[in-house]
C-alpha cells in the first residue's frame, strides 16, 4: 500500500508541499483519513510546560563566581577614543586606582573586576582601587554613568552629593553642577545624600536641584543615552544645554541669559542640527549656529 | 535578537540565547528521554557551557554549540530506557456537541496514538513531535541534529507510516 509513495511522501504531504495532483490523488485513497486523524491527534497535544525562570537561575547560580573569559573595552563611539582611554588606565595603573574618564562626545563601557558593567557617558569619570576591588566595591563618580552590578556584596558609587549603595541592580547615577540625580532600572537601590536618605526600587528616580529634592518615576529600561539619544524629564534648560555641549563637544555661549525653564523630552545624538532644534525651537528660545563648533543664544 | 557576532560572555547576549533557544532546545530533549526533569537539568547544564566556553562561541554559533553539547550529553548520561511521554492536552479540542460513544473512542484514539509515538523510535520521534507540536521546519529540524533535510523528511515520512500501522484504532 505504502508502494505507490517514495520515501518523503508523507513529510511533503504533512508540511503542505504536495502538487495538487499529488494532493487530490492522495485525498482519493482510504489511508488519507487515517493519516489526517493522526496529524489531528498530535495538533491535540502540547509538551509540558516549561518553567523558564526556574532553569535561568540554576543557571545564574551554576555560573556564579566563575570568571568572565574575556573582559572588553566597548567603545560606543570610537576605537580612538579607547584608545586614549586605555593610555589614561595605563598611566594611573601604577597607583592601583583604576580612571576610566570620558571627554565630550564619547561614552564607552567598562567591565569592573567582578564582571559589573559601567557606561560611562560624556565628560564623566569613574575611579575605583582594583586591587581592593574584592573586598570593596566602591567607586567614585564624577559625571553620569549607567551601572550593571552583577549581585554580591555591596556595591557604592560615591559622588560629591552623596552615595548610592546597592545589591546587584541597574541604575544610573547623574552628577551634574547643581543636578544630582538616581535612576533606578531593575532591583533595589540606596542613596544617602547629604539631606536626605532614601531607597529607590524598580523605575523610580530621585532628584536633587538646586537644593531641592524630588521623587518621580520612569518609563524607561534604560538610560535614553545609551542608545543614542539624550532624555530628559523636567530637567532645568541649563543642564539641557550642558548635556548638548557635552555629547557634541560644541560651546554655546550666552547662556547667562537663560531663564530658569525645565525641558521635558529628548534629543538625538545623530544630528546636532536636530538636536538644537529639538531642544530650543520647542523652549522658543532663539539662536545661531555657525556651522562648526559654536552655539550663541540671542539675547 | 542579539547581533550575530557579539561575545555571549555579555550578559544580555547570553539571556537573549535562553530565551531564543532554551524551550525547544528543552522539548528537543524531551523527547527524546521523556522525563522532563532530566530534560530541564541537561538544558541547564549545556548553557553553563555555553558560558563557560563564551569566549569561543560568538551569538550566531550559540545555537550548534548548545544542540551539540546537549547531544553529546544525552548519549553520554542516558540509558536508553523506554520512554514515557506526558503531553499538555491543548483544550481547542472543543467535542461538545458528540454522542458519548464518539467521545469514548476518541479518547482512545488518542490513547492509541500516544502510545504509537512512544514507540516510535528515537530518531522519528524527534523529528515528528519538532516538527508537529513545536511547528519546527524541516530544515530547522536538519540543523539541529546536523543532518540533511532530505534525511529528516524520510524520518518524518516513516514516522507516520508506522504511527499509522500502529494504532488500533484503525483495523
Amino acid at each position: 500500500m505504502e508502494q505507490k509513495y517514495d520515501d518523503t511522501f508523507l513529510a511533503r504531504w504533512a508540511a503542505g508541499e504536495l502538487t495538487s495532483e499529488e494532493l487530490d490523488l492522495f485525498e482519493k485513497s482510504t489511508e488519507y483519513s487515517e493519516y489526517k486523524k493522526i496529524i489531528e491527534g498530535v495538533n491535540r497535544l502540547e509538551a509540558p510546560s516549561f518553567d523558564r525562570q526556574k532553569v535561568l537561575a540554576a543557571i545564574k547560580e551554576g555560573t556564579q563566581g566563575q570568571p568572565t573569559k574575556v573582559r572588553k573595552l566597548i567603545p560606543r563611539i570610537t576605537y580612538a577614543a579607547a584608545a586614549a582611554v586605555l593610555l589614561l588606565v595605563g598611566y594611573f595603573y601604577f597607583f592601583d586606582t583604576t580612571t576610566y574618564t570620558t571627554s565630550n562626545g564619547e561614552q564607552i563601557t567598562v567591565s569592573l573586576p567582578d564582571g559589573s558593567k559601567v557606561d560611562l557617558n560624556a565628560d564623566s569619570q569613574i575611579k575605583y582601587n582594583s586591587r581592593k576591588w574584592e573586598n570593596d566595591r566602591s567607586i567614585a563618580l564624577v559625571g553620569e554613568a549607567y551601572f550593571d552590578v552583577i549581585p554580591g556584596s555591596t556595591f557604592t558609587v560615591i559622588t560629591a552629593e552623596g552615595s548610592v549603595t546597592v545589591l546587584g541592580t541597574q541604575f544610573t547615577v547623574s552628577s551634574r553642577p547643581d543636578y544630582y540625580d538616581v535612576i533606578c532600572y531593575e532591583g533595589k537601590v540606596r542613596v544617602d545624600a547629604a539631606k536626605k536618605t532614601g531607597i529607590l526600587t524598580k523605575n523610580n528616580a530621585l532628584r536633587i536641584q538646586e537644593d531641592s529634592l524630588f521623587n518621580y518615576s520612569v518609563k524607561d529600561v534604560t538610560p535614553g543615552w545609551l542608545t543614542g539619544e539624550s532624555s530628559f524629564n523636567n530637567a532645568p534648560i541649563q543642564l539641557v544645554v550642558g548635556e548638548l555641549e557635552r555629547q557634541f563637544n560644541i560651546s554655546v555661549s550666552n547662556k547667562e541669559v537663560l531663564q530658569k525653564q525645565f525641558f521635558t523630552g529628548r534629543f538625538t545624538h545623530t544630528s546636532l542640527d536636530l538636536a538644537l532644534k529639538t531642544v530650543f525651537d520647542a523652549m522658543e528660545i532663539r539662536y545661531t549656529f555657525d556651522g562648526n563648533k559654536n552655539v550663541s543664544i540671542q539675547k | 535578537m542579539a547581533n550575530p557576532k557579539e561575545s555571549v560572555c555579555e550578559e544580555k547576549v547570553f539571556e537573549s540565547a535562553f530565551s531564543t533557544y532554551a524551550e525547544t532546545l528543552r522539548n528537543f530533549i524531551y523527547y527524546k528521554c521523556g522525563d522532563t526533569d532530566q530534560a530541564d537539568d541537561l538544558v541547564q547544564e549545556a548553557f553553563i557551557k555555553l558560558w563557560n566556553n563564551c569566549a569561543k562561541v560568538p551569538f550566531e554559533k550559540a545555537k550548534s554549540f548548545l544542540y551539540t553539547v546537549i547531544n553529546n550529553a544525552f548519549l553520554n548520561e542516558v540509558a536508553h530506557r523506554k520512554v514515557k511521554l506526558r503531553y499538555r492536552q491543548n483544550s481547542s479540542a472543543g467535542i461538545t456537541h458528540e454522542s458519548p460513544d464518539f467521545i469514548l473512542r476518541e479518547k482512545e484514539f488518542q490513547q492509541q496514538l500516544e502510545d504509537a509515538i512512544a514507540k516510535l523510535s528515537e530518531k522519528q520521534r524527534e523529528v515528528f513531535l519538532l516538527n508537529r507540536i513545536d511547528k519546527k521546519k524541516y530544515y530547522e529540524i536538519a540543523e539541529m541534529l546536523n543532518i540533511s533535510v532530505k534525511a529528516v523528511e524520510k524520518r518524518m515520512h516513516a514516522a507516520l507510516v508506522s504511527l499509522r500501522k500502529d494504532i488500533e484504532y484503525f483495523k
